[in-house]
């Protein structure tokens, strides 16, 4: 057997021994639950959009003049006098009170759904409840995927799964059983990187599917054909690869610094910070983290997430336009470079599980 | 450099200020090899140190001409049973025989083949599909011992490999050592058990404090000990008559009669004038039944080499 | 006939109080964590802060200048709740990260190494060790909020006097009562991801992540869900509510006191109920 048949060989079954190991595993189990949670809670939010929306048509089915009744509602006004215009147009409404604090009326009047707000029985503030449209929620995806799925449930599930791999076994005191075998260590490497590789992107690709699928669910007919027939399929390919390549650069890197330190925490905390603080980085700085290129390849511009400090917000530099090829080339790069450091370092790993 | 020989080359190893082995030489060759010493003199550090499972500060290692960091050539034809109890989680015995088999690259078949052969070694075809989690220590002990034999290497190292392992398995798993070195493999043991040791050892290496102390044959390691006398024992008809004859050579120092009347305890310090001397007193009508070293084993080396009187001469 | 020497004689000293047994751990558990400088000088770090907060009550109690020149104190230079909210969010979060540094070496070593059997082999219960082991961060945290809090509060009312602690008593209230439950919460959480996941290093990562990915999970949900509910898995959010509704501060958007307290003790109780299944006398074979 040539020495290349052999390694493609021992890297097909480190994978086949790993992956199942990854995925399975009883510890593994809350990566599961940060791969899905969007899923879940997109799903939930079309259910009770379809029924929004639902409701919306029943109203106006039966009460057409609505909506013009509850235009004579004022800010300013008590909330008995709301009430009884509410009552006189024939709505449900219900009553919220949060603590004493304030108290919500939230309705719907055929047309739209609103919150009314009330501090100290007079009417403060309104709020449209109503059915977003398709592309609000195309721009809530993008911000929810980038803020959230990219920079908290791929890291850390790639932090979990990656970290795993090597100081994972050297805490459970198995991994001698690998450097006992025929296998170069850098085949290992490789072995044990593609097997995380293709649990994350099996977990979190499924998820990204799971919640594009679940964002369009929420508008059946025509609205969803046509962004479909549009730029949807290209959106949905631009977020499976997006987060494919999330799994390789996080990957790679917590691959890494699972080898290299004996406590892999602390690199993993810099980095969050690193990604997290990116978006007001200088334009040199950016392009030394992975969020820099797999925000340059998301196909939406999120909005600034509203937690920002408004002084932050003043930092933030536009997303820089970089060309597809090279934002992908830019992480495989850092992939490459991270993981041929992490090879160099294998060959001297040492087993001295007492010391972990 | 001969390919037969397992050499370390003045090979030193410390764990930050910790001594592990100190400036150790040694020429291995062929045959059922043990590493006697007590805790934390350096047995473990010496067997990591040929795997390359750590790596020694300083000085060369070679296994049969493979360096120890060329893991693809060298557990071709080097299985190691560690003495880490632990295991991939999941697994039955069946399957961690397997994996470690296919990771050689062999095909599933014969991966499989060569699985249940060394299980069915070992004793354990019954539980090989139970797992690993529910064997008791003795088990864990014979299929790490299954993984380290299952592609029948050339070299066999064996990290207190008969812990835990009740006396008929032992007696089965020191058969299986024999027949692996009878067919020219090195077998290196590291064990505190010292008679068993002494049963199956061709040649002992013995540890203390990082330390190589003795190294060799055990008769050949208690002739080198010239600071402490010889001890005989000789069984024969007229022990007191045999007593009053040797007390008159200088080279006997003492002479101590058994509790049954027929045998004699001698002291000596110098073996071959010894033998000449108890030939002539038997042509003088002393009939001698039996002549037997009472400490050229192992347990007298470690006594002599490394327990406390023994180490502080 | 066997004959038996009585030679055995038990141990006749001095014995601990068992009611204050569990502090051994802890006794123990100090020597550990100092011998870490990393540590010792993290903690140390953390009293500059509440040494600037005295600093500043001092420099904003005697500002002679404004009232020589006949001007009142602006509002920015008050000591007031807003003051001590600041304060109890620094070293809140200095708190955080010390449990985060110190709470994944309580636990999960003993269960790493096996070494429960040995604890409950002697006259120690589960619940003294739990205690012993919570002890460890509740005392090292009370060093770092509450009680440098007192100290400046009763420092502000000795340079205010009398009549700002009649108008700002429940300052006290909420620095004792919002620091204890935030110790309560850490030390609860740092043991329990602790001996749940047996390793450190990965305890560690929970305990940070638990922060972080509550607060990321707390505004998907909120903007998916189009809720304010979706902040009772925000910890932080929770604690600060807590807190703001303490200092008589409004914390604006987010859920209510009332439901920031429920979240609270079912964080606290998820905790217990994980300490008392993984905190147990048995060996693991891996």
């Amino acid at each position: 057997m040539t020495p290349l048949a052999l390694w493609r060989r021992q890297i097909l079954t480190i994978v086949s021994l790993e992956w199942k190991k990854t995925l399975f595993a009883r510890r593994g189990l809350w990566v599961f639950a940060l791969a899905f949670l969007p899923a879940l809670l997109i799903y939930l939010s079309a259910l009770n959009l379809r029924n929004h929306r639902d409701e919306l048509q029943r109203i106006l089915l039966n009460n057409p003049t609505a909506a013009a009744t509850t235009a004579n509602i004022q800010i300013g006004m008590p909330f008995d006098r709301v009430s009884s215009i509410l009552t006189g147009a024939n709505l449900n409404f219900t009553t919220i009170t949060r603590a004493n604090r304030r108290t919500i009326i939230r309705y719907s009047d055929g047309v739209s759904s609103w919150d009314l707000i009330f501090v100290n029985g007079k009417l403060t503030d309104r709020t449209d409840r109503s059915l977003p449209a398709l592309n609000d929620r195309i721009r809530q995806f993008a911000a929810i995927f980038q803020y959230f799925f990219l920079r908290l449930a791929i890291f850390f599930g790639c932090v979990g799964i990656f970290i795993n791999l090597f100081r994972g076994e050297m805490l459970d005191q198995s991994l001698h059983h690998y450097l006992l075998a025929p296998v170069r260590r850098d085949v290992l490497l490789i072995g044990k990187y593609l097997s995380g590789l293709f649990s994350t992107i099996l977990l979190f690709g499924s998820s990204t599917a799971l919640q594009f699928f679940f964002l369009l669910y929420a508008y059946p007919g025509p609205e969803s054909a046509s962004y479909m027939a549009t730029n949807g399929w290209s959106h949905f390919f631009n977020y499976l690869g997006v987060t494919a390549l999330a799994c390789v650069g996080y990957g790679s890197v917590f691959l890494a610094s699972g080898i290299v330190l004996r406590n892999p925490l602390i690199p993993a905390t810099i980095i969050l910070f690193w990604e997290a603080s990116n978006w007001f980085l200088p334009e040199l700085l950016k392009k030394f983290s992975i969020i820099y290129y797999l925000q340059a390849l998301c196909p939406v511009v999120a909005p600034i997430s509203p937690d920002v400090p408004d002084a932050f917000k003043m930092l933030v530099t536009a997303a820089a336009s970089i060309p597809t090829p090279l934002a992908i080339l830019g992480i495989l790069i850092i992939s490459t470079a991270v993981l041929a450091l992490a090879a160099l370092s294998i060959r001297k790993l040492e087993i001295n599980y007492s010391s972990d | 450099m001969s390919s037969s020989l397992i050499t370390f080359d003045d090979v030193s190893r410390f764990y930050g200020e910790v001594l592990g082995v100190n400036r150790v030489t040694l020429n291995i060759p062929p045959g059922i090899t043990s590493l006697v010493g007590p805790n934390g003199s350096g047995k473990t550090t010496l067997m990591n140190l040929m795997t390359g499972l750590v790596r020694p500060t300083s000085g060369a290692i070679s296994v049969c001409g493979i360096s120890p960091y060329d893991p693809q050539n060298l557990f071709r034809i080097l299985g190691y049973c560690t003495q880490f109890d632990s295991f991939p989680s999941g697994y039955t015995g069946f399957q961690f025989v397997l994996s470690s088999l296919l990771l050689h690259g062999l095909d599933r078949q014969t991966a499989e083949q060569k699985a249940w052969q060394a299980i069915a070694k070992v004793n354990l075809l019954d539980a090989a599909k139970r797992k690993i989690a529910a064997y008791s220590k003795g088990m864990r002990q014979r299929i790490r011992l299954a993984q380290s034999i299952a592609h029948d290497p050339q070299i066999l190292i064996l990290d207190e490999p008969l812990n835990g392992l009740d006396p008929l398995v032992r007696s089965e798993t020191i058969a299986l050592f024999r027949e692996v070195a009878a067919r020219g493999a090195h077998v290196i043991v590291s064990s505190h058990v010292l008679h068993e040791v002494d049963m199956i050892s061709d040649q002992v290496i013995l540890l203390a404090n990082g330390y190589v102390v003795a190294e060799g044959a055990i008769r050949g390691v208690r002739d080198e000990i010239s600071d402490r006398p010889h001890q005989i024992v000789i069984r024969c008809d007229k022990p007191s008559l045999l007593a009053s004859r040797l007390f008159a050579h200088d080279f006997i120092v003492e002479a101590r009669l058994h509790p049954d009347r027929l045998g004699l305890l001698i002291q000596t310090t110098n073996l071959s004038q010894f033998h000449k001397l108890i030939n002539r007193l038997a042509l003088d009508g002393i009939t001698i039944e039996s002549i037997t070293p009472a400490d050229d084993d192992v347990n007298s080396l470690y006594q002599y080499l490394i327990s406390e009187e023994g180490t502080s001469k | 006939m066997a004959v038996y020497k009585r030679t055995y004689s038990s141990y006749t000293g001095p014995l601990s109080s068992p009611r204050f047994r569990f502090l051994v751990l802890p006794r123990y558990s100090y020597q550990h964590l100092f011998a870490n400088r990393f540590l010792t000088g993290f903690l140390v770090a953390c009293f500059f802060f509440p040494l600037g907060c005295a600093a500043y009550i001092y420099f904003v109690n005697n500002l002679s200048v404004f009232s020589s020149l006949g001007l009142s104190i602006p509002d920015f230079l008050k000591i007031d709740s807003s003051f001590f909210r600041f304060f109890m969010n620094f070293q809140g979060g200095l708190a955080y990260l010390l449990s985060a540094l110190i709470g994944p070496t309580l636990i999960a070593p003993d269960l790493a190494n096996n070494a429960l059997p040995a604890y409950f082999s002697r006259p120690f219960s589960r619940a003294e060790y739990i205690l012993g082991k919570i002890s460890v961060l509740f005392i090292l945290l009370s060093l770092i909020t509450w009680i440098p809090g007192v100290l400046l509060f009763f420092f502000q009312v000795s340079q205010a006097g009398p009549g700002w602690l009649s108008s700002n008593w429940f300052i006290l209230r909420a620095i004792l009562l919002g620091f204890w439950a935030w110790i309560l919460l850490l030390s609860l959480l740092a043991v329990a991801l602790s001996a749940w996941v047996k390793w450190k290093i990965v305890a560690g990562a929970l305990i940070l992540g638990v922060f972080g990915i509550g607060a990321g999970l707390a505004s998907a949900i909120n903007s998916i869900l189009r809720t304010e509910f979706g902040s009772i898995v925000d910890l932080s959010r929770i604690m600060y509510t807590i807190w703001s509704d303490q200092l008589n501060i409004d914390p604006a958007n987010g859920i209510e006191p009332p439901e920031a307290w429920l979240a609270f003790f079912a964080v606290c109780f998820f905790c217990l109920f994980l300490l008392n299944r993984k905190i147990r006398p048995r060996e693991i074979v891996r």
